[in-house]
């Protein structure tokens, strides 16, 4: 069993990427619990959501149990993540660009998921990588196609979305540097994916090397061009980049709307909200403006004598 | 002026620069009004802020003042300490101990933009301004996220521009980002169109704060004279208990007796009953026939009820819920402590749309133990009323064209839609909607505290931009009957709305010119009633 450099960093490159999409995520779900500031509609809202209503429409309310639907939230979630809803509804000549783009990244992240699945196949089920098995013509085809479409759309969104961000005088004054690097940096990789693809056109050395990855060295690592080499070490670095930059917004997006635009439970007596909410009272406060008591509680200073 | 340069497009950086005024508005730049609007002299020129104003106000925006205190630093000195200010006050933002009740939502807006500008077409003050670049939903935000990020990250602070953009926080960057932060009525319209959910009202709402609570800079409608004099006197009105109970008598003994035909005794301060109504006080002063209105219909529908005259019981308002989480939590835990006092099952919110968001949602993560009492809308229970003809009710009594202005805080934020619309087409035969509603409403151009705020030339700029949507909204919903001599009724269940509609229709002579006007809902459904002897709305 031997391993490559290349193999060793691909390891780095994913537990970086895990550790990293952790950080985030306990960053964001270990902030306290923030005041309500639900906005309408919201989808799990049963039998509301078509016309934005929600149970405060009820007298008395909080005598009856609410009915929220999680499909109505999954329908919206899944509307927004692989159509883009808004920016279909609300900008669509920007639509025509980041939806490819953002589909092309779905479908490379669908042709990883394949060579991962078929290495899996191979190395553990024992299966032949030349015999002419079903399964060998499912993920032929599979990746050939999912792999091409992908890297060709997210290609062409990519160039769409910096000649946009820099043609659109409302969009460039708003765009800073490190934007345009992000953005920079994804057409690099994929540029460097293209031709590479023109040497292994039907991804045949990308299967292998992903068999070779699982099998932790123990099958036989293809022999790399120098292309590959490149663009295989910058694809490593754009994935540990990603979750400490502002394209991990799938993960801010997870928080904005399931945390703060859809949170809309209410606060009732003896319930863990109102637990943290009777903890937080007792922070003190840093502000300095004169109706404010300093360094005393919020609970000093909203109840009783502030003056 | 920048603006005097018709091609020069605003910059972000634009805002740190020592000029005069970053634009100018001119009436020609304004989105146009629907006919009978259409026509030139229909309204007036914008105008230029009076020159004594200049020296001692921001006018170095826009040229309006929404901030009514001077403040503006005269030194270098001055300057430096108003930076060092600005810097911590972003800190303690930034911190669970000054600002747990917004940190996530406001890190998750600052760190996640895309600035796509999807949102921007959503606005109303940036569409009806003719789209001027300061109004843009994502510019005062920028700017913030900019600051933020050059000062206080430590990527900014390595990496610069590269990571930031162009900024720069001088005395005009202040300054103007201060006046900036009321220019937005917090409507969240455009958080709605977000891809990310990125929340440009709720970053506003922020900068409002940190001004507030670091550095006691807020208008003087909304703080001193606002939440300040609430909690001291009893209502940001001025109206003490014993003023207060002056005009209930005047509602007892005149005003129903005169409009109702027989007396009814309003209950004050009755331990034990099943609510506790609060108004706006708002209402007492200008419009005492919405809650005579509520008196006649609860009288009528046998519900047990109270009003407070503790002081801040008998005003509803919530001013904090804009600018200050401290005055916010203050004025809310007095509104459940009287509650708490006088031993009713709920609170109920008269027809006021923040007073319903502060108590009934914002304040639900303040209140807790004893306090945490039950919190509804009156609008459900107006619904009910006239669901189950608990009044008699002849809806032709309301033959005139209504039409239904949904208050942000009721609707797009609490999700109570359609109460308001079942009473309506259950007692107007010529209601229709406006376009767009419902929680996609426009905001009436006076949200955030806009409706109260009659400095200087603000009102000009609230009646010229923020409400101009609103009223070309107004002009479609009843185009088809505007010249005509019939009264056409703008129904606004919120006191702040119709403060913004008084001005509105005042300003654009509407009223005057077409006979439009504007009133709550329960007076729309007591105007319904069989047993009225005349209109109680009368034109």
């Amino acid at each position: 069993m031997s391993l490559s450099i290349l193999q060793i960093s691909s390891y780095g490159t994913l537990i970086i990427f895990i550790i990293g999409i952790i950080i985030r995520w306990k960053k964001w779900s270990s902030m306290p619990i923030h005041l309500r500031w639900e906005l309408y509609p919201v989808p799990h809202e049963a039998g509301r959501f078509h016309y934005g209503g929600s149970y405060l429409e009820d007298i008395d309310w909080w005598n009856y149990e609410r009915k929220t639907t999680l499909i109505g939230e999954l329908k919206e979630l899944f509307a927004e993540m692989l159509f883009i809803k808004r920016v279909y509804k609300y900008k669509r000549q920007l639509w025509w660009i980041t939806y490819p783009f953002h589909t092309g990244i779905y479908l490379i992240l669908i042709w990883f998921a394949l060579l991962f699945l078929n290495s899996v196949i191979v190395y553990y089920g024992n299966v032949a990588i030349s015999s002419n098995i079903l399964w060998n013509q499912f993920i032929y085809y599979a990746v050939l196609i999912v792999g091409s479409i992908g890297i060709i759309i997210t290609t062409l969104g990519t160039i769409g979305l910096l000649i946009k961000r820099y043609s659109d005088p409302s969009m460039r004054k708003y765009t800073t540097g490190i934007e345009y690097f992000n953005l920079l940096f994804i057409l690099v990789t994929l540029i460097t994916g293209i031709i590479a693809w023109y040497y292994d056109p039907d991804f045949s050395i990308a299967k292998t090397y992903m068999i070779s990855l699982i099998s932790f060295g123990n099958y036989s690592l293809p022999q790399l061009g120098n292309v590959i080499v490149v663009h295989i070490i910058l694809l490593q670095l754009l994935w540990i980049y990603i979750p400490f930059s502002k394209m991990s917004h799938f993960i801010g997006k997870y928080f904005t709307y399931h945390k703060v635009l859809w949170d809309d439970t209410p606060n009732l007596r003896k319930s863990d909200i109102e637990t943290k909410v009777k903890e937080l009272v007792t922070l003190k406060l840093p502000w300095n403006a004169p109706h404010i008591k300093k360094n005393k509680t919020w609970l000093e200073n909203v109840k009783g004598d502030y003056e | 002026m920048i603006s005097k340069n018709k091609k020069y497009d605003i910059k972000i950086e634009d805002i740190s620069k020592p000029i005069t005024q970053m634009i100018n508005l001119s009436l020609k730049d304004l989105m146009p009004l629907p006919p009978p609007y259409d026509k030139p002299d229909m309204e007036p020129e914008c105008t230029e802020p009076k020159t004594e104003w200049r020296e001692k106000y921001i006018t170095e925006l826009d040229g309006y003042i929404a901030i009514d205190i001077p403040w503006k630093p005269k030194t270098k000195e001055e300057e430096k300490i108003l930076i060092e200010k600005f810097l911590n006050g972003l800190r303690n933002l930034l911190s669970q101990e000054g600002n747990w009740t917004f940190l996530q939502p406001l890190l998750l807006s600052l760190d996640y933009c895309a600035k796509c500008q999807t949102c921007s077409e959503a606005c109303p003050i940036y569409i009806s301004s003719g789209k001027k670049e300061i109004y843009r939903p994502t510019y005062r935000a920028e700017v913030l996220r900019r600051i933020y990020k050059r000062y206080l990250t430590p990527s900014g602070k390595i990496l610069g521009k590269f990571v930031s953009g162009e900024i720069k926080l001088n005395a005009n960057t202040i300054i103007r980002l201060a006046e900036l932060s009321y220019r937005c009525t917090l409507c969240r319209r455009c958080t709605q169109t977000c891809p990310i959910g990125i929340d440009n009202g709720l970053i506003t709402h922020e900068l409002r704060k940190l001004f507030s609570s670091e550095m006691g800079i807020a208008p003087k409608p909304l703080h001193e004279l606002g939440s300040v004099q609430q909690l001291k006197i009893g209502s940001s009105t001025g109206m003490s208990p014993e003023a207060f109970k002056d005009i209930i008598r005047f509602i007892e003994d005149e005003l129903i007796p005169e409009k109702y035909g027989k007396r009814i005794k309003i209950p004050i301060d009755e331990k034990g009953a099943d609510i506790l109504l609060i108004h706006n006080a708002g209402e007492f002063l200008s419009w005492p026939e919405n809650p005579a209105a509520f008196a006649i219909l609860f009288e009528e529908a046998g519900i047990s009820w109270t009003l407070s005259s503790d002081l801040v019981g008998y005003d509803a308002v919530n001013y904090g819920v804009w600018y200050d989480d401290v005055q916010l939590a203050r004025v809310a835990i007095k509104h459940a402590e009287i509650a708490r006092k006088l031993d009713v099952k709920k609170i109920v919110i008269g027809e006021c749309g923040h007073a319903h968001k502060a108590l009934t949602v914002i304040a639900d993560r303040v209140l807790h133990d004893e306090l945490n009492i039950p919190r509804e809308s009156c609008l459900p229970i107006l619904w009910d009323i006239v669901r189950r003809r608990k009044v008699n009710l002849d809806p032709n009594k309301n033959n005139f064209p209504v039409t239904l202005h949904d208050p942000c805080n009721i609707v797009r934020l609490m999700g109570i839609v359609q109460p308001q619309r079942n009473v309506l087409k259950e007692i107007c035969p010529y209601f229709r909607e406006m376009e767009p509603n419902g929680v996609y409403n426009y905001c009436c151009g006076g949200g955030s505290g806009f409706a109260i705020m009659q400095s200087m030339n603000f009102p000009e700029w609230r009646s010229k931009i923020a409400s101009r949507m609103k009223f070309k909204q107004i002009l479609l919903a009843f185009q088809k009957e505007i010249l005509s001599n019939k009264p056409k009724y703008v129904c606004a269940p919120c006191s702040n709305c119709k403060g913004t509609f008084r001005d509105m229709l005042n300003y654009y002579k509407a009223t005057e010119r077409y006979n439009i006007h504007y009133g709550g809902l329960a007076d729309l459904i007591v105007n319904a009633m069989v047993d009225l002897k005349k209109p109680f709305i009368e034109f």
